[in-house]
């Protein structure tokens, strides 16, 4: 019988799994999703998707149950799993931005750092990660693991909260302040090593790493066509940024050219005004679906 | 003053959302209020209805309606005497593509669509069932199924023919496949009145132009890159033909920069490999239509 080769994908169920559909659409994959049986279905035979919680990937990656699969960094870190981290993908929940890890107090609170912790009860989604964190500041406290969020528990459960921020509304939302941020996380395109060690998996993992990258690079660029005279010529390409050598084309019969070039959106925002200072014309920008550097 | 317009029939349900899109991306938007079915669309000429796609061949063929989508198996089952003008068969439909199977119960006696003699089959389909069943030479009682007829075997029939996109379902219900009989494909269908009538005719036409731009618009995307001029000749080798590529040299560089088209679902495997190739700055982006 005919062995197929297959890479097991694990597809982070939760508030990671929208951006990483997103993704795998933009990849040039059509995913289908069953929400009540927790499904995920891609049209690529040598891929199988599993699904799973975020908080439990890092550990299914470590023991090769999955081959390549998406979570959030502190995870891995909590989980202290051994993988090997192969994207930092930076999408986050509906923002695309990393989040950070922080210890939160009451506004109110008399705790005013680290110290003033001792004998106190924490929540917290990671406690590997707090146990370790306050096992280095030298204080002893309480901390007990959550898988809710842990804003609502303070204070009436707990003295402090180690959290996810994203925007910071859920703190101010329950009158929680930062005392300290413990580290940064996103999520990552992560893998296992001995995955990688396998010849045909390698090159199947690393192909799917370029399109996923590809893809999220994309969400932050767009495409810029312009037209720009002779004289313009010299200006233009000093507004215009590097990551790609603009491609520029002579029109026909003038002394105008047609420009094409990738910048990135929040660039482009400073970059279509001066450019219609300098008399371009016919600006257009289009969305892309993948950018490889 | 006569006024021309097109009356257009738009399929609600499975089709529904799709419709839409490849109007929008042709060029049309159609408002779809939350209750109620008046559409409205921003054409002045054509006037929209959304209607089961189960009856829009019935009401073409009795010239209600001048245009309209369905899938052929409505458009079969129905026996509606209509004008196929063309086919829109959506490309990203790998994974959903829409079939209809003849399933038993995991334990049935049953093992071909022969077995089936004296049988009762449930089924939407119960014209397109008979022909099959005449095709095969089998007797059997057909009856209609208002749908969900997944539950219905083993108490309520034998056999179910139904449609499937994953089957899922059918695994759920116990339920295995003994035969596809009819792959759906989504249809833009009108009448002979319509057709000769001069103006509907040329209205339809530019319609289904734009329509197919749209769908193969969705399949096709657009690719541009940097390539080192020593390694140009080896890559253009591994370009899709689709569309002969589009070379510039970079002015005062030994750098080309070579634009093509290409099937979205190839770049799955062209990207890493035009990578490994050694081209740089590869972009990818969307088309919204494509008219060859």
């Amino acid at each position: 019988m005919k062995k197929i080769n297959k890479i097991k994908f694990g597809f982070p169920w939760e508030y990671l799994r929208e951006g990483a559909i997103e993704l795998f659409k933009k990849a040039g994959y059509e995913v289908d999703v069953d929400e009540h049986s927790y499904r995920i279905e891609i049209d690529d035979p040598e891929i199988e998707c599993v699904t799973s919680k975020v908080e439990e990937l890092a550990p299914l990656v470590e023991k090769g149950v999955i081959d390549v699969g998406i979570t959030e960094k502190v995870f891995v870190l909590d989980n202290k799993a051994k993988v090997i981290e192969l994207v930092n993908l930076e999408y986050g929940y509906k923002t695309w931005k990393r989040s950070k890890i922080v210890l939160a107090v009451p506004e109110n609170s008399r705790i005013k750092s680290v110290r003033d912790l001792n004998g106190k009860r924490i929540v917290t989604w990671v406690p590997r990660i707090a146990k370790d964190y306050f096992k280095k500041h030298g204080v002893n406290t309480e901390v007990e693991f959550t898988n809710l969020p842990a804003e609502p528990k303070c204070p009436s459960l707990c003295d402090a909260i180690i959290e996810f921020v994203n925007t910071g509304a859920s703190l101010r939302k329950f009158h929680l302040k930062i005392l300290d941020i413990l580290l940064e996380t996103s999520p990552w395109l992560i893998a296992n090593e001995n995955s990688l060690k396998d010849k045909w998996k390698r090159k199947k993992i690393e192909d799917l790493a370029i399109l996923l990258k590809g893809a999220r690079l994309a969400q932050e660029y767009a495409g810029l066509i312009l037209h720009a005279s002779n004289e313009m010529m010299e200006e233009v390409l000093k507004v215009l940024p590097a990551l790609k050598k603009p491609t520029v084309t002579p029109l026909r019969g003038e002394n105008w050219f047609d420009v094409l070039t990738v910048a990135n959106k929040k660039e482009i925002r400073k970059i279509i005004p001066r450019l219609k200072k300098i008399g371009c014309t016919d600006i257009v920008e289009f969305p892309l679906n993948k950018v490889v550097i | 003053m006569a006024e021309n317009k097109l009356k257009l029939g738009i399929p609600k349900g499975s089709l529904q959302e799709y419709t839409l899109k490849i109007f929008k991306s042709a060029g049309f938007d159609i408002n779809v209020p939350e209750r109620g079915y008046f559409l409205t669309i921003d054409d002045p000429e054509i006037e929209c209805f959304l209607l089961r796609p189960q009856e829009i061949p019935r009401y073409i063929e009795k010239g209600k309606l001048d245009l309209g989508i369905s899938g052929d198996d409505w458009i079969l089952e129905s026996k509606a005497k209509v004008i196929e003008v063309c086919d829109l068969k959506y490309a990203k439909q790998e994974i959903k593509k829409v079939k209809w199977v003849l399933a038993v119960p995991k334990d049935s006696k049953i093992k071909s669509v022969k077995d089936l003699k004296g049988k009762t089959i449930s089924t939407e389909l119960v014209n397109t069932v008979k022909d099959y069943l005449r095709k095969n030479q089998v007797k059997a009682r057909v009856e209609f199924s208002w749908g969900a007829s997944e539950v219905k075997p083993p108490l309520f029939a034998d056999a179910i023919i139904d449609n499937t996109e994953t089957g899922v379902s059918l695994k759920a219900h116990n339920l295995k496949i003994l035969d596809t009989i009819l792959e759906s494909s989504t249809k833009l269908i009108t009448n002979k009145s319509a057709w000769q009538d001069k103006w509907k005719r040329e209205k339809i036409k530019d319609l289904a132009l734009l329509l197919q731009g749209a769908v193969k618009g969705e399949e096709v995307v657009n690719l541009m890159m940097h390539i080192p001029g020593e390694k140009l000749n080896r890559i253009l080798k591994v370009l899709p033909k689709l569309k002969s590529p589009t070379i510039k040299k970079l002015a005062g560089e030994n750098w080309y920069d070579v634009e093509i088209s290409c099937k979205e679902k190839d770049t799955r495997e062209l990207i890493p490999k035009l990578k490994r190739m050694g081209a740089q700055g590869i972009v990818e982006w969307p088309l919204i239509k494509l008219v060859p």
